[in-house]
């Protein structure tokens, strides 16, 4: 979504920094502009950190308007995508330490239905769903650079740049974190070769 | 086909990679535009906040530290030289090594007050969401 995003952009004037200028003259209804194209990224960022849509929302307008207050403090050095999430990520961050999403603990958490329902697509959706909550129980400081790792569509550079992070420390996190998931859903291995392996097998008998 | 540790660990974080990666993005809700816009321009529509009174506030502060500094002068100055005689130093350790321990102690006295001034800071930063 992000990266279509920057695509579309691509060789057209940005509108964004138009919009900041209009806006920091003191038109306030410019900002609309802003909102209507970074609503969608900001809402799915913040849903990836609370699982709660409409906590998502709330949240994605507390970064809205913490960035209509601030967007004199943009310098331009970097650019106005990773200046806007780098704040939504400070609100995000700050306001799941006040009031924490509800969590089941990692070893707690139900595991994946098995492979004879892998045909079955809700039941997989579900067990996709049980990892993705999982992700929720890792420990604050793997949580977030997996929540970023995954919604900068693995961008490590991106989402280091969003935490404030070296790329080096945000890849020892996300590697730790991936180890703590493996050790958790021990079956994601199994069932990952299974599926090669039938996918080979069909290629051979087709 | 004997795979190794390595090649499981692989398979399964791709495993996870493709789950993480391939969520339905959400669709905001048709109001929500409107209730940003809304919160804006009532944040533009009000007074700005009140600024720090640093004109009344600074000689304040300037006799306040003046106060905590000269009562500090006095008690090292009244305050030494009867805990240098005082039972609580105890006979055997040379006088360099009690000057050491002084100054040991003078040391951990100012790495506390910093910890407790940058817990303070933190704390009312966090508070205002600076943090």
């Amino acid at each position: 979504m992000i990266a279509a995003l920057r695509n579309e952009r691509e060789g057209l004037a940005d509108p964004d920094l138009a919009d900041i200028d209009r806006v920091l003259a003191g038109d306030v209804q410019a900002f609309e502009g802003i909102v209507r194209r970074w609503q969608g990224p900001l809402i799915n960022m913040a849903w990836r950190y609370c699982r709660d849509r409409d906590r998502a929302e709330e949240l994605a307008q507390d970064a809205f308007v913490r960035a209509w207050r601030g967007l004199g403090q943009w310098r331009r050095e970097s650019s106005f995508s990773t200046w806007l999430f780098a704040l939504a990520a400070n609100v995000f961050r700050s306001d799941l330490k006040r009031f924490p999403a509800v969590t089941v603990p990692l070893d707690d958490s139900p595991e994946p239905s098995g492979q004879a329902s892998q045909h079955n697509t809700l039941q997989k959706e579900l067990s996709h769903g049980v990892v993705r909550s999982a992700v929720l129980a890792l420990p604050l400081r793997y949580r977030e650079p997996v929540v970023l790792f995954y919604f900068h569509e693995m961008d490590v550079a991106a989402a280091a740049r969003t935490m404030g992070l070296p790329e080096g420390t945000m890849k020892a996190r996300l590697s730790r974190a991936r180890a703590l998931l493996r050790r958790r859903f021990p079956q994601l291995e199994t069932q990952h070769a299974e599926t090669e392996f039938s996918a080979t097998h069909k290629g051979k008998e087709a | 086909m004997n795979r190794t540790k390595t090649d499981r660990h692989d398979m399964a974080s791709s495993q996870i990679d493709q789950i993480l990666t391939t969520e339905v993005p959400l669709v905001p809700s048709s109001g929500f535009l409107a209730s940003v816009m809304e919160r804006v321009r009532e944040e533009a529509a009000a007074p700005p906040p009140i600024p720090f009174p640093w004109k009344r506030a600074v000689p304040g502060m300037v006799v306040i530290a003046g106060v905590f500094g000269w009562g500090a002068v006095e008690l090292v100055r009244y305050g030494l030289p009867s805990l240098d005689s005082s039972a609580l130093v105890p006979p055997h350790l040379s006088a360099a090594v009690v000057r050491s321990l002084e100054q040991a102690g003078w040391v951990g006295l100012a790495l506390g007050v910093t910890l407790l001034s940058w817990l303070l800071s933190r704390r009312l930063a966090d508070r205002s969401g600076l943090l």
